[in-house]
């Protein structure tokens, strides 16, 4: 008796471990070519993500808590100074507020004028950032809000310098957004001085991306202010993406590199935007896989 | 007969401890040398339960791992389940090392995890593949006696 026990822990599986590793192997393969080719494993990974839900929560709790820590253990004269602050500061973005709306009727006149249609102010909900991907080469981020508070695939995410990524994933409670900067990721974008356009590329850190296919002759300068060309459907068009730092000519050759930082801050911004587009509707039937490649594919 | 007998609220309760681990929001520097916190636990239950913990558990933990790093499921399931065959095969001698050499092996193990990883994932995407993930095998072992030990310690506690 003794006996046979102990022999069934020297020979744990047997011989048939080689036959179950190479069976798993291939089921395992199905999967990926299947995740990869279809979306019928979505609601899979939906699921486990939303029973992984306690898991998300738990994690952010340390940077949560501090937070409150520092929230609750400020003296009265920070917060007055803070209060005061952000209140000059508001002072000084309405008065922006106030030129732009009349500079936004302006221009929509003169594109009646032009019989072009009129510019829809998108609206936008706040959002917390919950969980940042877990290693360097996948770069994602979770926010609180998922299918409940309508978010919808493609959504663009800001953050108050500029754009962040689009959502490719949405629980009931939580989404994933692909940052600007993913190596899987491109955004259409156009300079804001003169209107050229572009593709930034991100490459898979997060203080730059590239721009693709400039012509050598074309009118980029350092410090240029690239915002999203809205060309593409995906994001909505005049939001500040990337400034240009570096441009390359190689003698020979007919692209230029460049080089641009995003004016998001991407490893820093915690409380980000949700830009939902006025009057237009979901978009449907795009899946997560889909559109990272339909729009790196452009 | 303890042995046979797996601790399944212990199981339930690393492998929790261990995604929250995964998932903790990190300084960016230190985002590279993170521990493969879930296959670390993973081969803890290999070597302590290689009866009852084998091929299929290192399936389900490797789908587990897909949701949590958001690659394509079956990327880290494949990976898994050659690391499980290979701790199944060395736990024999893997159970007799000193810690030391033990944390070597896991180094190997986990550092053949992550470059299957890599490799599929460089094979159907753009990422470019370079040999970073031998900092986290580093920080894997370095953090293996530790994941022993209060792993251990869980299990004494809920007996």
């Amino acid at each position: 008796m003794k006996l046979g026990s102990s022999d069934k822990t020297i020979f744990v599986q047997g011989p048939y471990l080689a036959y179950r590793l190479i069976l798993a192997s291939i089921v395992s393969l199905l999967l990926i070519f299947i995740d990869v080719r279809f979306s019928y494993l979505d609601p899979i990974r939906a699921g486990i993500s939303s029973a992984l839900a306690p898991v998300y929560w738990l994690s952010d709790l340390p940077v949560s808590i501090s937070e409150g820590f520092s929230e609750s253990f400020t003296s009265r004269s920070d917060l007055q100074e803070k209060i005061d602050l952000m209140e000059s500061r508001m002072l000084v973005l309405e008065r922006k507020a106030q030129k732009f709306a009349s500079v936004t009727a302006e221009l929509n006149r003169v594109r009646e004028l032009l019989n072009a249609s009129r510019i829809v102010d998108e609206g936008v909900v706040v959002t917390e950032m919950i969980g940042v991907s877990p290693d360097s080469d996948n770069q994602y981020i979770l926010l609180n809000k998922g299918s409940r508070d309508g978010v919808y695939l493609g959504q663009a995410v800001l953050d108050s310098h500029g754009l962040m990524g689009q959502v490719v994933e949405i629980n009931e409670f939580s989404s994933r957004v692909l940052l600007i900067s993913d190596s899987r990721h491109a955004v259409p974008v156009q300079v804001n001085r003169n209107g050229v356009r572009a593709i930034a590329y991100g490459v898979g850190a997060l203080d730059y991306l590239e721009l693709g296919n400039v012509p050598d002759t074309s009118d980029i300068v350092v410090g240029d202010l690239l915002v999203s060309s809205g060309l593409g459907g995906r994001f909505p068009e005049g939001y500040p993406v990337a400034r240009v730092s570096e441009i390359v000519h190689h003698d020979g050759r007919s692209f230029a590199e460049v080089k641009a930082i995003p004016e998001a801050k991407l490893n820093r911004s915690r409380l980000l935007l949700l830009v939902f587009k006025g009057g237009r509707g979901e978009i449907s039937g795009t899946t997560m896989h889909s559109t990272s490649r339909a729009e790196s594919g452009e | 007969m303890s042995q046979s007998s797996v601790n399944w609220l212990a199981v339930v309760l690393s492998f929790s401890a261990a995604s929250v681990l995964e998932l903790l929001v990190m300084p960016q520097m230190l985002l590279a040398f993170r521990p493969e916190w879930v296959a670390l636990t993973l081969i803890y239950w290999l070597l302590r339960h290689p009866e009852r913990v084998g091929l299929f558990s290192a399936f389900v933990v490797g789908l587990l791992m897909d949701v949590l790093s958001s690659t394509y499921l079956g990327v880290h399931a494949i990976s898994c389940c050659i690391v499980s065959y290979l701790v199944l095969t060395l736990h024999q001698r893997l159970k007799m090392f000193p810690l030391i050499q033990q944390s070597m092996v896991i180094f190997f193990i986990v550092g053949v995890l992550l470059m299957i990883v890599m490799t599929i994932r460089g094979a159907l995407s753009s990422v470019d593949s370079n040999l970073s993930y031998l900092a986290a095998a580093f920080s894997s072992a370095l953090v293996w006696p530790f994941v022993l030990i209060i792993t251990d310690r869980l299990v004494f506690a809920l007996r």
